[in-house]
């Protein structure tokens, strides 16, 4: 992949395929029996059969069919790491190179998008039964709509004034541009599905919604930073990852004195940052992590994008200290395993040490009475796979509801 | 999406229009349950015999510009392989067991008392319509298949002597190695057939084998002409059909299309031409019976799209927009253009114009661009076909040739090019 050097923090789209380009790469699919690629998606999104509609040149079909099954469609055609999953899966690895899925996702995706079209609708068949879900993002979002196909009454609560959850505030639109998210968003809307939004569910209320509602499910993400318990981890100007991204979003202007950013991590979360500090104009950027580049969380597909940015990457160190008075100068270094130490000059430091849970939804994972799915109880996968979990526990909520 | 995509053809209700069309992708009856399972609304059975063919081996060729599909189809196989009496046991139990779907059953006789038999054998049988093979160009006898097909005299004579000998509706297949279709269609109209349905394949060699010096496929050193299907023959089976609905003697006759149906967009061109009931061979040879799903999904959002409630709606509404070539409007010129934007700076337009056409563009050799020479071209639009971009050339100008305005006149044009 060739990185513009002029890509924008905020683009209205990621370039996608036109009809001709679709065409071409759907007609290297091999049309396989029982296909593979199928059983690499985590949440049943069905690419042998949109692709199959795109090659036959069905496109309404290939949108309908994706937006059926993965109310997330045109988000997970962008982000989702399609090389581990689908992709790796694709029969035509064996001749050449697998048939760009994610690409094909969005090419159908976006043809909905650009010609506003609906193929989903609000059911007639109420079945009675009414489900809160706590959190606007993924896997509440399919947990919701899987629902509300059923006929099920859905109200989402979610703190945020905007829903989406990681999707809004955790992914740079660079990647997930904002009219996608608001594109998938509106299929809810379409089902009829109702927010209540800057509504932060308590411990209480949540007991309370337990009564008041025929089901509850909880998908309420990992919106806790870690922090790394080393000296000077309470200097000024040491900031979480999540909350630098959600902030880069909201108001971009106030980073443009990011000065020397220094970004301890080696995940997705690590190399969004470290992108969006160069797209913001930082002056320099580093980004350090103890695992090997090889052995790094982060996709290669991100780990590649972050390299042909400019921006060095730095592996096998471990943080030993922040360095300053009241606001961090320098961060010290050590090698894991050689001993070689190292220190760099930050006047910003953005930690992508991993997430958790926050301390009050943390009891709710075991609490009786509920379902649960997401990163909250996977601690952290990708977009696609909390969809799974989403429209995993709509279908045990139905279970329950018709026994 | 789910549709009503129900139209009823001669008589007999159908589910949606498509029909698998006689061949070996309805062989036998637990094949056609899984043919029936994915969608499909009815068939017509392998061609039957009194007696079961003998085949020779290989028997395929195909003509295909990418490596894993195939766009044209030659085969070298007769009719069904097994004798009357076992198609006759597959056929009761297809009926049996799908009694909503609806079976069509081809037969093909050597002589009359054999489309008699024939005829009588799959009425009892159950099948719920007759379709007649006046039309297979391989057979290894010339008293059947295309050589009776080309014969109005016997195609009125056989056609006869089965609806004499049943009550169900009776379909004549048509042959395209002839001139005018319309004179054997005629004759089985004549005959007392309901419907005709074309095209069955085209005569063909499709290549030669180089080394052993004779056509593909080899068998064992010799080849022969026979008959070639797929995509690639739908531009031959569109004329044909289009023969037929226009002509005033077989205006009461109901059509059933087919040749090289492959996605939703071809059939519904054989509807909009007249057919109300499809049929499918090649592209179920190649890619399965699954293609049926997004032959239905397709059509389906295409009527959407466009208000349309009932298929009946567009049979046959492009039949009077396809005019004799005298009749068309020669008055204009529509004057591409390109835009620089999506200009690769290929060339392959001005090569295209400079040799296969009017010196109409120009090559500025230094930029690597084209410049369409408003003077010189002629409208052709052979460098919008050329083109590897889309959308890059684009009609954009009418010019009258007379040199005037006619500002009151509206020129309808194409609106996709892909
Ligand atoms: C292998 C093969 C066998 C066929 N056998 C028959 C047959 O037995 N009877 C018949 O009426 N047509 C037969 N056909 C012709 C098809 O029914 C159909 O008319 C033709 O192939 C055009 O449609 P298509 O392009 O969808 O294949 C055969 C075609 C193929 C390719
Ligand atoms: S949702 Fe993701 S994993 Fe599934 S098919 Fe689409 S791109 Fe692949
Ligand atoms: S595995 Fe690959 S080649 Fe096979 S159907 Fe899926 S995308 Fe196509
Ligand atoms: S064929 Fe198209 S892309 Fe190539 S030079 Fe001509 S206009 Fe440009």
């Amino acid at each position: 992949m060739v990185v513009n050097p002029t890509v924008e923090y905020e683009p209205e789209q990621v370039e996608a395929f036109d009809f001709r380009m679709a065409m071409e790469e759907a007609s290297r699919c091999l049309l396989c029996e029982d296909a593979p690629c199928k059983y690499g998606c985590p949440s049943g999104t069905a690419p042998d059969q949109f692709i199959r509609s795109i090659r036959f040149k069905n496109v309404n079909g290939a949108a309908e069919i994706i937006r059926e099954n993965n109310i997330l469609g045109a988000s997970c055609a962008l982000i989702c790491p399609h090389e581990k999953l689908c992709e790796a899966a694709c029969s035509r690895c064996g001749i050449d190179s697998p048939i760009q899925i994610g690409k094909l996702q969005q090419f159908a995706t976006e043809y909905e998008r650009k010609m506003d079209k609906t193929y989903l609708s609000q059911t007639d068949t109420y079945s009675g039964k009414s489900v809160a879900c706590i959190g606007a993002g993924p896997a509440s979002l399919a947990c919701a709509a899987e629902l509300s196909k059923q006929g099920v009454d859905v109200t989402i609560f979610d703190e945020h004034s905007q829903p989406g959850g990681m999707l809004r505030y955790e992914i740079p639109p660079y990647r997930l541009p904002e009219t996608v998210v608001d594109h998938d968003i509106s299929q809810l809307e379409k089902l009829g599905v109702k927010f209540e939004l800057n509504h932060k569910v308590t411990s209480e209320e949540l007991e309370q919604m337990k009564e008041k509602y025929d089901g509850v499910f909880v998908g309420v993400g990992t919106w806790e930073a870690k922090t790394l318990n080393i000296p000077g981890s309470n200097l000024d100007g040491i900031f979480p990852a999540i909350d630098f991204l959600s902030k880069a979003r909201e108001n971009k202007e106030s980073y443009s004195s990011l000065g020397n950013v220094v970004i301890i991590g080696g995940g997705d979360v690590a190399m969004d940052s470290a992108a969006t500090c160069k797209l913001l104009g930082a002056d320099s950027i580093y980004d350090v992590f103890v695992e090997s580049l090889e052995h790094a969380p982060a996709t290669q597909k991100e780990k590649m994008y972050d390299f042909q940015m400019g921006i060095p990457l730095i592996s096998e160190f471990m943080p030993v200290a922040f360095i300053g008075d009241e606001k961090v100068e320098r961060v010290r270094f050590e090698h894991v395993t050689n001993g070689s130490t190292m220190e760099l000059e930050a006047d910003t430091v953005i930690l992508a040490v991993g997430q958790t849970t926050r301390d009050e939804a943390e009891a709710w994972k075991q609490a009786a009475g509920i379902f649960t799915g997401g990163d909250m109880v996977n601690g952290g996968d990708t977009v696609v796979q909390a969809v799974a979990e989403g429209k995993e526990a709509a279908a045990k909520m139905m279970n329950t509801f018709n026994e | 999406m789910k549709k009503d995509l129900s139209i009823d053809f001669l008589g007999v209700h159908c589910e949606n229009p498509f029909f698998l069309s006689s061949s070996p992708v309805c062989n036998n009856a637990e094949q056609i349950s899984k043919a029936f399972d994915a969608g499909w609304a009815g068939i017509f059975y392998k061609t039957v015999g009194i007696e079961g063919m003998n085949e020779c081996s290989p028997r395929f060729d195909i003509i295909s510009n990418e490596p894993s599909s195939w766009t044209g189809f030659k085969n070298m196989e007769q009719i069904s392989e097994l004798p009357l009496e076992k198609n006759v046991i597959e056929i009761k139990k297809l009926k049996e067991s799908y009694p909503t779907k609806v079976i069509g059953v081809s037969i093909m006789g050597s002589n009359e008392e054999e489309w008699r038999t024939l005829a009588k054998a799959v009425t009892e049988a159950g099948a719920d319509i007759i379709e007649l093979n006046f039309s297979c160009p391989q057979m290894t006898s010339h008293d059947m298949g295309a050589d009776v097909g080309q014969s109005p005299e016997l195609v009125e004579k056989y056609t006869r002597a089965v609806v004499e000998s049943t009550h169900l509706p009776v379909v004549a297949k048509m042959t395209p190695n002839i001139t005018k279709m319309s004179v054997p269609a005629i004759a089985a109209a004549k005959g007392g057939a309901k419907s005709v349905s074309a095209i069955n394949t085209i005569k063909s060699l499709t290549n030669l084998d180089l080394d052993n010096l004779t056509g593909k496929p080899v068998v064992n050193g010799k080849s022969s002409v026979s008959g070639y299907s797929g995509n690639a023959a739908k531009p031959i089976a569109l004329r044909f059909i289009t023969e037929l609905a226009q002509c005033e003697e077989l205006k009461d006759l109901e059509l059933s299309g087919m040749g090289g149906i492959e996605t939703w967009q071809d059939a519904i061109e054989f509807i909009l031409l007249g057919c109300r009931n499809l049929q499918v061979t090649t592209s179920v040879m190649q890619y399965g019976y699954r293609i049926v799903d997004d032959l239905i999904s397709g059509l389906s959002h295409y009527m959407d799209e466009r208000g349309v409630d009932r298929l009946e709606e567009l049979v046959g509404i492009a039949v009077d927009n396809i005019v004799p070539s005298e009749d068309l409007d020669r008055s204009f010129m529509i004057i591409p253009t390109v835009d620089m934007d999506k200009c690769l700076g290929c060339g392959r337009c001005y090569i295209s114009c400079y040799d296969g056409s009017h010196q109409a563009i120009e090559w500025d050799s230094q930029n690597r661009k084209p410049i369409i020479l408003e003077d010189k071209c002629v409208g052709c639009h052979l460098c919008l076909n050329v083109c590897p971009v889309s959308n890059c050339i684009t009609p954009e100008k009418v010019v009258y040739k007379d040199g005037k305005d006619h500002t009151d006149k509206e020129v309808v044009q194409q609106l996709v090019y892909q």
